[in-house]
């Protein structure tokens, strides 16, 4: 492990996006109250992929890497839906994953939320509909929020949580 | 003879039922009214899903098989209907009241289950696996999926090549180059255009760039999931930074919309350079890993898969080369000229796995820098053929085959198959005498696609 302590001392801190630490020093200032009451001082977030290609979740999973490291925000991503405040959810509903997706967000306590994540499950992307899935994912949920793109890249994710926090 | 796909076609007056080996392809006709075919499954495990596949699709029984459980079509699906059938028209179905999927189970004395997912614990694609246990020991392993299924095949049918395009992006993400470059190769078969040579370097390009992605995050996950999490956040650096290049030289952070007739202009200073840097980072990382004993503790003879079980059970890519079969779509002469080197590794096991993917990454490295070049020429078309075509891509995972029958200029029938559709079906083999905590260790070590494989 010597070797990878040497690099480290020598590679400089990789996080970007100092706007959005100035930006979300703001929102905590102005959020601060209800942040401490909603979340509890963090976000808790639980994907539920419902249909997708896998490139929302690839992005998602580079939200965890230096370059972004999520972490620091306070929002972080949890194994279980009853741990989590809000619900990510990707791809188009499958016709095999619609109950399953409706029950992770029973599953949920209150308050709680859902954002759509991509273009699929809100219709706007190539997949329209089809026997085999909903394209629409309102006729089944309650959507709060939306995060566009295809897949949207993981700098318009946190803009977009970022977003979320402020519509609360 | 290597099976590679088992799929039919709905003829109108009959069935067609297809299945691809590597070197031949066999046609068998079937009659609507009495669909029935024989069961190819003791001969070749990986066929089980294919034919639970057809069942689900178009109806036809298969005699001798002993699994005959819908695959697609899970508990709450509508029963009785075969959407790849061309009289199916439906554009809506409702759920129906669940009908109860029997698992595979073994039974005995404190043997007990344990189910997971589709829902997993992190950011995962959705899929189930179902352990029978004893104690901490795996006693066996049944991989259900298709929770994903989109009903691409039918999605794709009665489209003009360029509708069908889009959707061909986005089958699989992490893979979306191979599924445009087997879609391309298939588009070109039908214009009767040859790939200029420019435009195949350029794809291979890509491609390579795209296993280099892949290969990284997984380099990255594997020791992760051991509880070595230094290394995924040195990979996860290298992958984000692999990805940023392709963004840049195709406009997509995933490389959607990025293979065609037209050269984007490539600053080969800038991709040298980040090349270089590259070739730095990954011999580092291989010493610097290596070095890690209580790590290789965990790697080695963990999920190991055998010579003889990976050649019949149909294994490709990674899963396959690292168990000594020596199969890669991309062991042709083209790319040997380029550089091309067969990763090869002899330990069966998930230290055997990780070991391909490094020199893998080595080995796209040298051949990027030979596919460097920024020519562009203009593509005559004249016209389109109707026809059936195949294509062979080597995706990050393994060998991609895809077959696309042309009809009035339109897509008659569209049939893919992942490398994880027979890579899966291997998956409870690695099993033997690992404990369940080493699973998803093992998993990663195949890397997998469930977007790919559901369809």
């Amino acid at each position: 492990m010597i070797k990878f302590w040497q690099r480290r001392f020598k590679s400089n801190v990789l996080t970007e996006n100092l706007e959005f630490d100035d930006q979300l020093k703001h929102i905590k200032k102005e959020l601060k109250e209800s942040i401490h009451i909603k979340f509890a001082g963090s976000l808790a977030i639980r994907m539920v992929d419902s249909g997708s290609c896998n490139a929302c979740e690839a992005e998602c999973n580079a939200l965890d890497n230096p370059y972004y490291d999520l972490h620091r925000l306070g929002i972080y991503f949890v194994a279980s839906p009853r741990h989590a405040d809000v619900i990510l959810l990707s791809g188009v509903i499958t016709l095999n994953m619609l109950s399953h997706a409706q029950d992770a967000y029973e599953q949920m306590g209150s308050p709680k939320w859902l954002i759509t994540l991509g273009d699929c499950p809100v219709g706007d992307g190539v997949f329209k509909e089809h026997f085999a899935y909903k394209a629409n994912a309102k006729e089944y949920f309650k959507v709060d929020f939306h995060i566009a793109g295809c897949p949207p890249n993981p700098e318009s994710i946190i803009r977009g949580l970022l977003d979320f926090i402020k519509t609360i | 003879m290597r099976l590679i796909a088992r799929f039919a076609k709905d003829r109108g007056t009959h069935f067609d039922v297809i299945t691809v080996y590597n070197g031949k392809t066999d046609v068998q006709q079937c009659d609507k009214n009495k669909p029935l075919i024989e069961s190819l499954t003791k001969k070749y495990p990986a066929a089980i899903w294919f034919e639970r596949k057809m069942f689900d699709d178009f109806g036809i029984q298969v005699e001798g098989a002993f699994d005959t459980r819908p695959l697609l079509h899970h508990e709450r699906f509508p029963k009785n209907i075969h959407p790849m059938l061309k009289n199916f028209n439906d554009k809506s179905l409702d759920l129906v009241e669940p009908t109860a999927y029997p698992y595979e189970r073994i039974n005995g004395d404190g043997i007990f289950e344990v189910a997971v997912g589709p829902i997993h614990a992190g950011i995962i694609e959705s899929g189930h696996f179902q352990f029978s246990q004893a104690g901490e020991d795996i006693l066996h392993l049944e991989v259900r999926h298709f929770y994903k299924y989109r009903g691409i095949e039918k999605l794709l049918e009665n489209k003009t090549l360029d509708e069908a395009k889009a959707i061909i992006e986005r089958i699989s993400g992490n893979e979306s180059v191979a599924y445009q470059i087997a879609f391309f190769e298939i588009t070109a078969q039908a214009w009767h255009v040859e790939i200029p040579i420019h435009i195949r370097k350029r794809n291979a390009l890509l491609l390579e760039l795209q296993r280099v992605i892949s290969h990284l995050t997984s380099l990255g996950f594997i020791p992760n999931d051991a509880g070595f999490e230094a290394a995924l956040a040195i990979c996860s650096k290298l992958s984000e930074a692999a990805r940023r290049v392709m963004q840049r030289i195709t406009g997509h952070r995933f490389g959607f919309a990025a293979i065609g007739f037209e050269i984007k202009e490539i600053d080969i200073e800038d991709f040298s350079l980040y090349l270089d840097s590259l070739q730095k980072d990954i011999n580092w990382f291989e010493d610097w890993i290596t070095d890690i004993p209580s790590l290789w503790d965990r790697f080695d003879n963990t999920g190991k898969i055998s010579l003889a079980k990976a050649i019949k059970y149909s294994t490709v890519g990674v899963v396959a080369r690292a168990s000594g079969v020596t199969q890669d779509t991309r062991d042709n002469q083209f790319y040997i000229d380029y550089g091309f080197e067969m990763a090869n590794e002899k330990s069966l096991d998930v230290a055997a796995r990780f070991k391909v993917r490094i020199s893998e990454v080595k080995n796209s490295i040298v051949m990027m820098r030979n596919f460097l070049d920024n020519t562009n020429e203009k593509v005559i078309f004249k016209s389109l053929h109707d026809g059936e075509y195949n294509s062979f891509v080597e995706s990050s995972l393994g060998e991609l085959f895809m077959h696309v029958q042309i009809k009035d200029s339109l897509i008659e029938r569209f049939f893919v198959r992942d490398p994880s559709f027979v890579n899966w079906q291997a998956l409870h083999t690695m099993m033997d005498g690992n404990i369940i905590a080493d699973f998803p260790l093992i998993n990663k070590s195949c890397d997998l696609s469930y977007a790919g494989n559901d369809l």
